[in-house]
This record gives C-alpha cells, structure tokens and sequence, in this order.
C-alpha cells in the first residue's frame, strides 16, 4: 500500500521515504481528538499501517486517551510535551515532533501514515510544511458560526477544512446554511467538508479525501 | 561584506531561539521548583540561573562542548557522549539532554553541517546518545565558529533558554527578563573565564535542581519535559 518512489537521483536504489505525516490542527475543543478516534479504526480496517503522535499542552490527557481507547497499539502513540508553545512545536521548531514520528517509524518499518495532532491552537496556527505533507484544520460549530468568516490563517491555509459538530447548530443558533456559505467563501477551491465525530458523519469523505491526496491510493 | 561581519551573522544565527533545537519543551527543572515553592519570583529565577551557568553549565556542559569542538574523529566524540550519559543522573535530564541534542543534529544533518550525517547515523542506531552539549561542540565547529564563540553561543542559548521557560511559566515578564540577562552575562563572563575543564574533571552541583527534576516526573501537570 505504500507508495515507494525512486529517486531521479538515484535510480538504482529504491529510496523509501518513510510514512505520509498528516497533522491535525485546530482549536482547543474542536474535536481533533475525536476526529483521530474517528479515522483511526476505519483506517486500521482498510489495511493502513498508523501511528500517532500528540501534543498535550499541560498533561499527557490526549496521549493516554487514545493509548486507552483499544482503537490502536498504545505503543503506536507517542507524546511530545510543548513546553507551553504549541505553535511553536508545529511550525518554528517542530523537530521534537519530527524525532517523534522517525522514533515510530524506526518501531514500525511498515507504517503507511503518522498523524501529528497539535495541542490546541488559535485561529493563526499553521504547519510547518517541513513537518507534515498535508494538514488539516479542525473547527467546530460550537465554537461559533463566525469563524470560518474570520478567514484565520489555519482556515484559509490548511489542505483541509474540517468544520465538526454540525449536530450542535440549532442548539448554539447557528445558520448551518450562512456557515456552509462562508467556508465556501473563505475555502475557495481548496477542500471542506462537515463532520459530526461522535456519530461519524462524514468520516468516510475525510477518508477518501485523504486517500485522494495524501496516501494516492485512491 | 566583510568577514568579520559574517562571522558576527553566523554567530547570532546559531544563537538564537529561532535556530530549530527542540529547546523549548524543557525547563532544566525550574517548572518542578515553580511547583515546589522554591522559585516563586524574578529574583529567584535570576539566582537559579546563575547557579547553573555556574556550577552545571560551566563546570561540565562546557568541558564537553569544548572536548566535542575539538576530537579529533567520531571515536572520541562517541566516547565523551557516553562520559557524560554517565554523570547525568536524573533520568529527565538525560532523555531531555538527548532529546535536545538529537532534536539540533537532525537539523544539521539536513542543513549538510560537516559531520552531522554521520553523527547522526551513529545516535539513531544507540551507538552514541547524542548529549546536547557533545552536538553543539561537533556543530557549531562544523559550521565554521570558533571555539569561544561557540562557548559563548552555548552559554547564552543555555541561559536565555531558562529564561524563556520561566517567562511561560509566569515567573517572570518580558522586561525584568532582558534586565536579567543584561546582569547574567556578568556571570556567563566570569564562567567562561574560568580555566576549562578536561571532561575527565568535569562535574555539577545543583542538588535542589536535581532532585527537582526527579520529582517533575511524577507531577500531574505539566508544560515541559523536564
């Protein structure tokens, strides 16, 4: 399922790249925990070979969740603490993390995709794209039917907009239909799409989104 | 452009907190002595700081920066890597010491610093720990500093990492900060006059730090990794 590639460069020696890194950002409370609690099974029954690493802002709270959830290994997950600068580990210095995912890779030579989920961030926080080949950005309807009209940097720069917990708009009098126009707005061409976790509503077109660009299997 | 201000730029690239090591998770147990009461204030950050310039940072850090700086192939590099996972007894000081220096020799590695490849295979199969002060001994000569610069370069990274630790930690605001470490270069100065030590000499004492760092282990909460 991997997708080896030989280099120009060195055409005589497959040269394996090492597993797909997607990250996962968003704010605090916006589901990207329940989102990885999501993917992962559906994943891991498609034949895909994961691993996952966390940053947890003050504990080890979202590590532990997933190591106890019985949905992955809980040697598959790794920690890495932020030292109280979340963004800072994703974008200006992500190394710590990036040790992180080839401390997996060594444990698991066949991982196919490490999932890096950032400690909760504001509206700004981006990726350094020498951390991760694809990211995407998670919002929640709870958090407010503005936001995607705030065109924050994590919304209009992520490779895909993930807008969770549709389920809660007519109990936080939210206009789904005002909000579906603004991410279209703020998106453009680049991709959306709406969720609800819990239930796991549209889980399988975040899945195909991923295979589509990320895994290139689809 | 002249050489000596190259020299200056290179120097200031290698010391700032922009230059990626991973140093930002860690607290070198200021966040334990936070937690415990025993650093509550500016004036207690200063003093703790000082007395780590003085008697971990300057009395072994830079016996083993400066021996790294100057080995003369990896064997010896290799060697004092182990010398020094052998005098850092709490383990959070350790892993983070490795965690850091193999955080900083992945960058070098990709940037090409002479060396730094090769290192770097050597840590990722635990042929050597890869200690943060054997890393910036090897890098920051591989990348063409001279020895005192990269002394100092240590130094201040040291110092200004633990007063960025103690400004996230609340300890301390961006300002009497800055006047800190105006007064601390004083104490970095006295440091790096001092006579090197031989890494066989080197050695630490900063007993409440240390112990500090053994009990951050088991804090419930908690922003960095040591």
């Amino acid at each position: 399922m991997r997708t080896e590639i030989i280099t120009k460069m060195a055409p005589l020696a497959a040269k394996r790249i090492g597993p797909a890194r997607v990250g996962i950002g968003g704010p605090v409370g916006s589901g990207k925990t329940a989102l990885i609690e999501a993917l992962v099974p559906r994943l891991i029954k498609q034949g895909y070979d994961i691993a996952v690493v966390t940053n947890d802002i003050a504990t080890r709270e979202d590590a532990e969740r997933l190591q106890r959830s019985g949905l992955i290994a809980p040697e598959r997950v790794v920690g890495v603490e932020t030292g109280a600068c979340p963004h800072t580990v994703i974008r200006e210095d992500p190394t710590l993390n990036l040790e992180a995912v080839d401390l997996l890779d060594r444990r698991f030579p066949k991982l196919d995709l490490v999932i890096v989920e950032s400690g909760g961030d504001n509206l700004a926080s981006t990726f350094s794209l020498d951390l991760v080949d694809y990211w995407l950005f998670v919002i929640d309807i709870a958090g407010g039917g503005d936001i995607p009209r705030k065109r924050g940097p994590g919304v209009l720069q992520c490779d895909l907009l993930v807008v969770n917990k549709t389920d809660l708009a007519p109990h936080v009098r939210v206009n789904m239909d005002e909000v579906r126009r603004d991410v279209a707005l703020a998106r453009g061409k680049k991709p959306a799409l709406f969720t609800n976790c819990l239930t796991g509503d549209g889980i399988d077109e975040v899945i195909a989104e991923l295979r589509r660009s990320v895994l290139l299997d689809a | 452009m002249s050489t000596d201000a190259l020299k200056l730029l290179a120097a200031l690239q290698h010391g700032d907190s922009f230059f990626p090591s991973g140093g930002v998770a860690f607290s070198l147990g200021l966040e334990a002595l936070r937690d415990d009461g025993r650093v509550n204030d500016a004036a207690g950050v200063e003093r703790m700081i000082a007395a780590q310039i003085t008697d971990r940072w300057a009395s072994c850090d830079r016996a083993f920066i400066a021996a790294a700086y100057g080995a003369p192939d990896l064997d010896r590099v290799i060697a004092l890597d182990h010398r020094l996972d052998a005098m850092t007894l709490p383990r959070e000081l350790r892993e983070g010491s490795r965690r850091n220096g193999g955080a900083l020799l992945r960058v070098h590695a990709e940037l090409g610093t002479p060396r730094a490849t090769d290192y770097r295979a050597m840590v990722r199969s635990d042929a050597a720990p890869g200690h943060l002060p054997i890393v910036q001994g090897l890098v920051l000569s591989g990348v063409g500093l001279g020895r005192d610069e990269a002394l100092g370069i240590a130094a201040h990274t040291f110092t200004v990492g633990l007063l960025a630790a103690a400004l996230r930690l609340g300890l301390i605001g961006h300002v009497k900060a800055q006047a800190a470490l105006h007064r601390l270069h004083a104490v970095i100065e006295a440091a790096l006059n001092t006579p090197l030590p031989a890494p066989e000499e080197a050695h630490t004492f900063t007993p409440l730090t240390e112990i500090a760092v053994m009990r951050h282990e088991t804090l419930s909460g908690r922003l960095f990794a040591n």
